[in-house]
């Protein structure tokens, strides 16, 4: 990840503060007006609009998990945990949801910016790595793919290690990923299979 | 029968910002007396003046013992960022305000304090925009070692990253440090196309001094083709610098466009004498409700905007040519961002963008 931090472009974006008091949250309100975002307040339930906010702040010490139309840690967006009470499990929970960043209550006239800063920056980094997981399974999932497509070039005469590199350049070639290479020769064997079969 | 109202003052009459220092509380008394000898205001200000000597750790306790010996609920104080943070526990304690007068980095809205001077979207980032422009985003970053050092150098190395450009150098001294020799040498190799001065006090006057020199030397480093520019330069410290501020480039809400004997009237002198009218103003008007309260419903009456305590200012770019500000580019109205977070507040030279064709 880069060393710097760059300031998001908050101008009018939505935040919506999950706390059963307003009043309570009367300071965080006015510090996330300055910063430029634009409030609102739900409570107890999320309603279904909140799905396209820019960030959610959520009480943690009366919240639970039905309040949320999304399962527990799935935000589609960054969570801050407005932490009342230390107790462990209140933490638990908060981690739970998926809190990117963390504001201890009760809020004064500082600590949101530095939260929505963190928070951005944790939820950026949990979705690379997610998307990055998901690239990385979908290449093992493909490893007997290649062991085949290996096989069958290997078939018309070449030596394993030949065969790999020949696989290796027809992906350049085609500009896709080895996997990808891998699955289009399998298909392609597969497709002439067939005809021959069906002829 | 005037009803007399406390007020605090916390100003260092020395210390390496004492120019700086000076000219905010010239303003503040200066509203003081103001405000006292005109009958048309129904209250008179009785100031009680610390003076923390431009030690860091003396506004705190400086400040507690304006608020506990006197009746005072508003200070006039702080000329760096440091003292300012350090104040506002004990203003968070006390309910009291503090009325902030000089340009600072941002990213702060305490509900304590209303900053009545720029912040980086109404100093640093025009001032950037022009730079860029007229000199292209080569610049050389130099600071003093705190707060406003490292949040002006760190907002100056993304808007060049953003503009394409590069950040030649970086260096930050210690607050009162003379020693600017290495530095000099450094920036001499780099040729860099600006500077961006944010050294405070000793260090600023000695590190132009010498790059006056520089030069004298080397006609690359003069106004013309590598100018130093800053985001806290005012008539106040122009005596202190003679000669060698002619062509120091500057921003702020105001310039004075004739000579300013030992150094009046800068914007920092005027926004104190005007802050203290516009509390005159408040209090007026504030009756029995708090006055934390009373901002958030009717401070935009009195120009200070209640979401962030800030205003909305004017900004001038401007460069000393015989002693006096000319200025070169003039923006109105700039509502302030603090955070930054809010681009349309961000005042631009608007000029194509030429690109290479290879």
């Amino acid at each position: 990840m880069a060393g710097h931090m760059d300031i998001p472009n908050l101008d009018q974006a939505c935040a919506v503060v999950v706390h059963p008091v307003p009043d309570h949250a009367a300071a965080l309100i006015r510090q996330l007006k300055a910063i430029g975002l634009t409030v609102s307040h739900a409570w107890p339930d999320l309603p279904a609009s909140a799905i396209t906010a820019d960030f959610i702040f959520y009480d943690t010490d009366m919240g639970h998990d039905a309040q949320f139309p999304w399962e527990p840690g799935r935000a589609p967006m960054p969570m801050i945990a407005l932490v009342g009470t230390e107790a462990p499990g209140r933490i638990e929970w908060a981690a739970r949801m998926g809190a990117d960043a963390l504001l201890l209550k009760p809020v004064g006239s500082s600590g949101a910016f530095s939260a929505l800063l963190m928070a951005c920056h944790s939820f950026d980094l949990r979705r690379s790595l997610d998307a990055e997981i998901k690239q990385l399974r979908h290449r093992l999932s493909a490893r007997q793919t290649v062991v085949q497509a290996v096989a069958l070039l290997s078939a018309q005469g070449k030596r394993q290690d030949a065969a790999y590199d020949q696989l290796r350049q027809m992906a350049m070639a085609w500009r896709i990923n080895v996997e990808d290479a891998a699955l289009r020769i399998v298909e392609n064997a597969n497709d002439e299979g067939s005809l021959r079969d069906s002829n | 029968m005037k009803r007399t109202v406390d007020l605090g003052v916390l100003y260092s009459s020395s210390g390496t910002y004492a120019a700086i220092s000076r000219a905010v509380l010239r303003g503040t008394l200066a509203g003081i007396e103001e405000v006292n000898a005109d009958p048309a205001w129904e209250i008179s200000f009785r100031p009680f003046v610390r003076d923390p000597k431009g030690k860091v750790d003396r506004y705190a306790p400086l400040c507690a013992d304006i608020l506990a010996r006197s009746d005072a609920r508003h200070v006039f104080g702080c000329v760096t960022s440091s003292s300012r943070k350090e104040v506002i526990p004990t203003l968070d304690r006390t309910n009291a305000m503090l009325w902030y007068n000089l340009p600072f980095e941002g990213f702060e809205t305490s509900n304590r304090v209303i900053y009545n001077h720029a912040c980086a979207n109404q100093h640093l980032l025009p001032l950037l925009s022009w730079c860029f422009g007229n000199f292209g985003p080569k610049p050389y970053l130099l600071g003093s070692n705190y707060i406003w050092g490292w949040e002006t150098c760190r907002v100056a190395r993304m808007s060049v990253e953003e503009a394409g450009g590069q950040v030649l150098g970086e260096r930050y001294l210690p607050l009162g440090d003379e020693d600017i020799d290495t530095l000099i040498a450094e920036i001499e190799s780099l040729r860099p196309r600006f500077i961006l001065n944010s050294l405070v006090g000793a260090s600023s006057y000695a590190f132009l001094r010498a790059y006056a020199d520089l030069g004298r030397r080397d006609p690359h480093f003069t106004a013309e083709s590598c100018p130093v520019v800053s985001c806290n330069l005012t008539e106040a410290e122009l005596p202190l610098l003679g000669d060698a501020a002619d062509g120091l480039v500057s921003v702020g809400p105001h310039f004075c466009s004739s000579p300013s004997p030992e150094g009046r009237d800068s914007s920092f002198e005027i926004i104190s004498r005007q802050s203290v009218h516009t509390l005159a103003a408040m209090l007026a008007a504030q009756g029995d409700q708090p006055f934390e309260s009373f901002i958030a419903e009717k401070g935009a009456r009195f120009g200070i905007d209640p979401a962030t305590h800030h205003s909305t200012l004017g900004v001038d770019v401007a460069q000393v040519r015989n002693g006096v500000f000319e200025v070169l580019h003039h923006w109105s109205d700039v509502a302030p961002d603090p955070y930054l977070t809010r681009p349309a507040r961000h005042p631009r030279i608007d000029r194509p963008r030429l690109s290479v064709v290879s």
